[in-house]
This record gives structure tokens, C-alpha cells and sequence, in this order.
């Protein structure tokens, strides 16, 4: 009996989506799951390091290294909570939250919300292949990359179809720059150049982003880190390629238009007035 | 000026003021010389320095009194905007009351960081340290609401750009995401300052500066680190020439601190190079560049060589 209630539980366990998001006290059991940070900004004005940025603990490198993971985050209050659940929905990954009431209250919003966004078939739309060895070092430079918003994905050997190709310790990238990563993801972003990125936000330093695309349509995820100290007040934002039609929709701010919106010089250019926790803009020709 | 009590005598102000835009026109009257500048048609604004407020800022006795000469001029109160970066700066200097009923105050960013008070069009693109937000955009009414800019800066010095006047009041005042520019000893204002200086509409919009220098700072500029550093040079500049008058700024500071026994503004040595707050005037955060105010006249801003200047001082 054990054995069959399993193997149904297995054929109904959902393959993609919200539903892969699982809601859970702080000590619910996370045996054989891999652990997510709280996704936050930290602010460390005293702390000596290479750039003033603000520390952003995102969970997307994680992620995207191990796309067949299953993870738990521990995400205690509303803004830890709904990022968590937003950064699961987005990279497509199962997460147990763990959380307290406050957060447990806004996942039930969020989720809801989650369940109204119009399934896609879509991949990610990324300028950059990584060749990951799996180490510390290059986590932490996948880390810089999300942070940045430089779109790459894992790859296992250089794919010339794309702009740029990075592996630490070929020549051009020495094992030995990975100690400066931020510096190293300087140089991949001035060796891509900001003219192929696909994507472009300014505005904040706090706001990371995940770019979609099926056929001609384009989604946008756009995740605000520092929701908890404030909402980001206005996001502007250059997707390449032109995109006529725009729609935005956030999950808590149900009334979200975006505004100065362009096309022309073969990329698209808009600013979400406000961002809050998480909003998705979705983009077609 | 009421050095002791710190106060500005609001009629003074305004006695100098009329006489030194007078001088500045050749006028006979108040009327005909900011008619040289200014139409009753115009929406004008006034880019007021806050950064160092309360302890000094742009006096609203002097905003005051450009105000009502522009309403005398036929420019109604409400076509008529103070206004600077942040708002939570106005608010400490508040100006409201201060001034002529109907002016309105805007501050770009109502909360810091924010980029809808900026037009999202116009901007300069610079990669300075590998910021990844590389614009700084003009603020929204500049582009969209104002005819014309009075400019209205502070005369003080800075410790990163070694004077704050004319330039760097119109420049660094007028755009979003400017401090990205100083990272550790290392400034670019050298050339950042006229590059945004001499964007349109801006350049060719603001066409009068007047320098408030009822009140000065010799170090630790744009704020009052210390009240050591207060000085009270009691005057007021009036030009059409942003590099000429802050060619005078410099001058004016580098004398004060020559005074003071402080090193030259145009110092770069590393041994005068210290992290932290100014309050020793033989250390710096930063490597102070000065040189912005000639740079600038290479962009065709102003004219930097004296021989060449008119300089005419008036006391009253």
C-alpha cells in the first residue's frame, strides 16, 4: 500500500510552476533538500569591499546551477517570504519555504497570484555561456553575474552562438581573477559590451532580473531586493529588440503601468513607476 | 550679514541684488535689467544649493528677492519653481514661506534614489567604476515645463570637485546619479562637471548665475562639517559666465585657505589624503579637481582666462 500511495503521489507531483512551491514552519523537516539564503539586501556601509553596492543575497546562481535541485529556503516576514516564492516561480525550481505566520499570510497572496500568471512555454534569453566548474569560485562569479544582471546560463563547453563564453581558468579568464569577482564580472560585461546586452535596468542597485522568451514573445521577471526597506521608485528598463506591445503585473500592486515606453534604435525602453516585491512585464511584437 | 547671530539682512540683500543686476546690464532699472534675461512669458526656474542646509544653502532671503523681481517683471507666482535634487533638502530649508505665495518647490526626488522626476530621455551615459546604472538623466522639468534657469549656487568649497559654485550647482544639481562618479581618493569631476553642464536644454536655458556668497565654507565643502570652517565673505556674484565666476570662487577659496594655512585646493599629494570626515584642513577624502572650471571652458561654457574677463566690484 505504501508503495502504490507513493508512486501516485509521484505521478501527481506537479512538474512546473506554483505548485512546485511549498509553504512550511520554521521547523518543518528539510532532510535531503539543499538550502537557499533569505533573498535580502544587506547594507554594509562600513565594511571595506570593492564596490559601495548594496549586498544582495539572491538565490538565481543557485539556481541556474542546479536546475534539477529541489532547495528550502528559510524566509521568515512578508518581504523574505514573497521574494523566496517569486524567485522559485521565476527560475522554475521546487523550494520549501520555511516561514513564520507574517510570511506564511503574504504566501498565500503571492501564490494566489501566481496561479493567475498565464503559463509559457519559455526559455531563457541570456547573452552568456558558463562553463561551470562546479567550485566555490564560480559560484561566487555566478553569483556577481545575477547581481549584475548579465544573463548567462550553465554550459558545459563554449557555445559559439552566443556573444560571449566565459570559463575560469582558460586564458583569457585565469582562476587567479576569480579572486576579484566583482572586478572579473566587470570585465565580462565590458568584453560583452552593454550595446549586446539584451537587457539593461537603471534606476537601482537592488532590482535583478531573469529574462524569458518564446517566439517573438518576451517575459520579464524583476525582483526587488530591497523591498523590505522600501519599494524601488522607478525601474527604467531597455530590452533589445522592439516590443510594441507591453503589459505589466505585480503582485502587490495590482494597477501597474508602465510609463515613458519607446521603441525605436532597434531596443525597447520603459520605466515601472514602482516596484514593490516582484512583477512580471510581458513583451511582444 | 549679522556674522555673530549667523542672520541675512533680507533688505540689504535685496539693495544689492538690484544694484548688482544693474551693473550687470548697464540698466537704469530693476525692470529693464531682468528684462535682459527674462520675458513675463517665461516659466522660470531657480536652481537653489541645499546640499549643505541648514547651516548654508542658497539664502531665501536672496531667493526671495529674485522672486519678487520676477514677479515685478510679470512672471505670475505660479510659473515660478524653486527647485533642487531632494526634496527632504528643500524641506529643511523651507522655502515656502519665505517667499512670494504660488511659487512652487520641487524636489526630483521625493524619496532618495527615485527616477521619476527625471526625464528618462534626456541623459549623459558615462562608465566611471563598472556601475552597472551608467546614465545620469536631466531632471524632469528642466526638459519639459521650464523656459528658462536662474542658478543660484552656494559659494563653498567641495572636497571632491575643490569648489562647488556655477558649474557644479547647475551640473551635478540638475542630474540623477552623479555621486557614482567619486569612488575612494579618486573624483571624476574633472570633465564630468562641464560634459553635463552643457546639455541642452539646459545650457542654453539657464541664463543668469547668481552666487550666494553672503555665507562661505573653506573646508570639508558641500556641508558644514564643522563651524570652523564658516566664513562670511558678504557678497553676491552676478554673471552670465558660469567658468568666470567660479574662476573667482576658486580664487576666493584658495585665498581663505591660504589664510588658514590649509593646503592649495589644486594640492594632489597622497600625504594630504585621509579617509573620514575633513575636519583636520590639511587632509582630504579626495583628490580635489579644481581643474573642472577650465576643462568646462574648452566645452565652450565660459572663459576662463582673467585677461580676458570684466570684473567689476561693487560695495555697498
Amino acid at each position: 500500500m505504501s508503495i502504490l500511495l507513493a508512486a501516485l503521489f509521484l505521478l501527481a507531483s506537479p512538474q512546473s510552476g506554483v505548485e512546485r512551491i511549498t509553504v512550511a514552519p520554521a521547523d518543518a523537516n528539510v532532510a535531503g533538500l539543499s538550502k537557499a539564503i533569505t533573498p535580502k539586501v544587506t547594507f554594509r556601509r562600513n565594511v571595506a569591499s570593492a564596490t559601495r553596492a548594496p549586498w544582495v543575497d539572491s538565490n538565481g546562481w543557485r539556481y541556474l546551477r542546479q536546475p534539477d535541485g529541489h532547495f528550502y529556503c528559510d524566509a521568515p516576514g512578508v518581504a523574505a517570504a514573497t521574494l523566496a516564492a517569486a524567485e522559485a516561480f521565476a527560475y522554475d525550481v521546487p523550494v520549501k519555504i520555511r516561514t513564520d505566520s507574517a510570511g506564511s499570510e503574504s504566501l498565500t497572496k503571492m501564490l494566489a497570484f501566481l496561479r493567475t500568471v498565464k503559463e509559457g512555454d519559455y526559455s531563457p534569453l541570456i547573452n552568456i555561456g558558463f562553463v561551470d566548474d562546479g567550485s566555490a569560485e564560480s559560484g561566487e562569479f555566478m553569483n556577481l553575474l545575477v547581481r549584475r544582471n548579465l544573463l548567462f546560463k550553465v554550459v558545459k563547453q563554449p557555445d559559439p552562438k552566443l556573444d560571449l563564453n566565459v570559463e575560469l581558468g582558460s586564458t583569457q579568464y585565469p582562476k587567479s581573477e576569480a579572486a576579484n569577482p566583482s572586478l572579473l564580472a566587470e570585465k565580462v560585461r565590458a568584453n560583452l559590451t552593454d550595446a549586446k546586452r539584451l537587457l539593461r535596468l537603471y534606476g537601482s542597485e537592488v532590482v535583478v532580473s531573469r529574462l524569458m522568451g518564446h517566439g517573438d514573445d518576451v517575459r520579464l521577471y524583476l525582483f526587488n531586493y530591497g523591498v523590505a526597506r522600501s519599494p524601488a521608485n522607478g525601474v527604467r528598463i531597455r530590452v533589445l529588440g522592439a516590443f510594441h506591445k507591453q503589459k505589466a503585473m505585480q503582485f502587490d500592486a495590482p494597477e501597474t503601468k508602465l510609463i515613458d515606453v519607446t521603441v525605436d534604435s532597434g531596443a525597447t525602453e520603459f520605466t515601472l513607476p514602482e516596484l514593490k516585491t516582484f512583477a512580471i512585464i510581458n513583451l511582444a511584437k | 550679514m549679522d556674522t555673530a547671530a549667523n542672520r541675512v539682512d533680507a533688505a540689504a540683500v535685496k539693495l544689492m541684488l538690484s544694484r548688482g543686476i544693474r551693473e550687470l546690464t548697464g540698466a537704469s532699472n530693476d525692470h529693464d535689467a531682468w528684462s535682459h534675461f527674462i520675458s513675463p512669458g517665461d516659466t522660470v526656474g531657480i536652481k537653489v544649493n541645499c546640499s549643505g542646509a541648514p547651516e548654508i544653502n542658497s539664502n531665501p532671503e536672496l531667493v526671495s528677492a529674485i522672486i519678487d523681481s520676477l514677479i515685478a517683471l510679470g512672471v505670475p507666482a505660479d510659473r515660478i519653481y524653486i527647485y533642487d535634487r531632494f526634496e527632504n533638502q528643500l524641506r529643511i530649508v523651507n522655502f515656502g514661506p519665505k517667499v512670494a505665495a504660488g511659487v512652487k518647490i520641487v524636489g526630483a526626488e521625493s524619496s532618495r534614489g527615485s527616477i521619476l522626476g527625471y526625464d528618462p530621455y534626456t541623459y549623459v551615459e558615462a562608465d566611471f567604476f563598472g556601475e552597472e546604472d551608467t546614465r545620469s538623466n536631466l531632471i524632469r522639468i528642466v526638459s519639459d515645463t521650464l523656459t528658462k534657469v536662474i542658478n543660484i549656487p552656494t559659494m563653498k568649497e567641495h572636497r571632491a570637485a575643490g569648489v562647488t559654485g556655477c558649474l557644479k550647482n547647475i551640473a551635478y544639481g540638475d542630474f540623477s546619479n552623479v555621486a557614482r562618479s567619486h569612488q575612494r581618493e579618486k573624483s571624476n569631476t574633472y570633465s564630468f562637471i562641464g560634459t553635463l553642464a552643457s546639455v541642452e536644454p539646459l545650457r542654453s536655458r539657464t541664463v543668469l548665475n547668481i552666487m550666494d556668497g553672503l555665507r562661505s565654507l573653506w573646508q570639508g565643502g558641500p556641508f558644514l562639517q564643522s563651524p570652523k570652517f564658516l566664513f562670511f565673505p558678504k557678497q553676491i556674484v552676478l554673471g552670465t559666465d558660469p567658468v568666470a565666476l567660479d574662476h573667482l570662487l576658486i580664487d576666493m577659496i584658495e585665498g581663505k585657505r591660504k589664510q588658514e594655512g590649509a593646503p592649495s585646493l589644486f594640492d594632489r599629494s597622497p600625504g594630504h589624503l585621509k579617509r573620514g570626515p575633513e575636519l583636520d584642513p590639511q587632509f582630504n577624502s579626495f583628490i580635489r579637481e579644481p581643474g573642472h572650471v577650465e576643462y568646462a571652458s574648452t566645452l565652450g561654457l565660459g572663459i576662463f582666462d582673467k585677461d580676458r574677463l570684466k570684473d567689476k566690484v561693487v560695495e555697498l
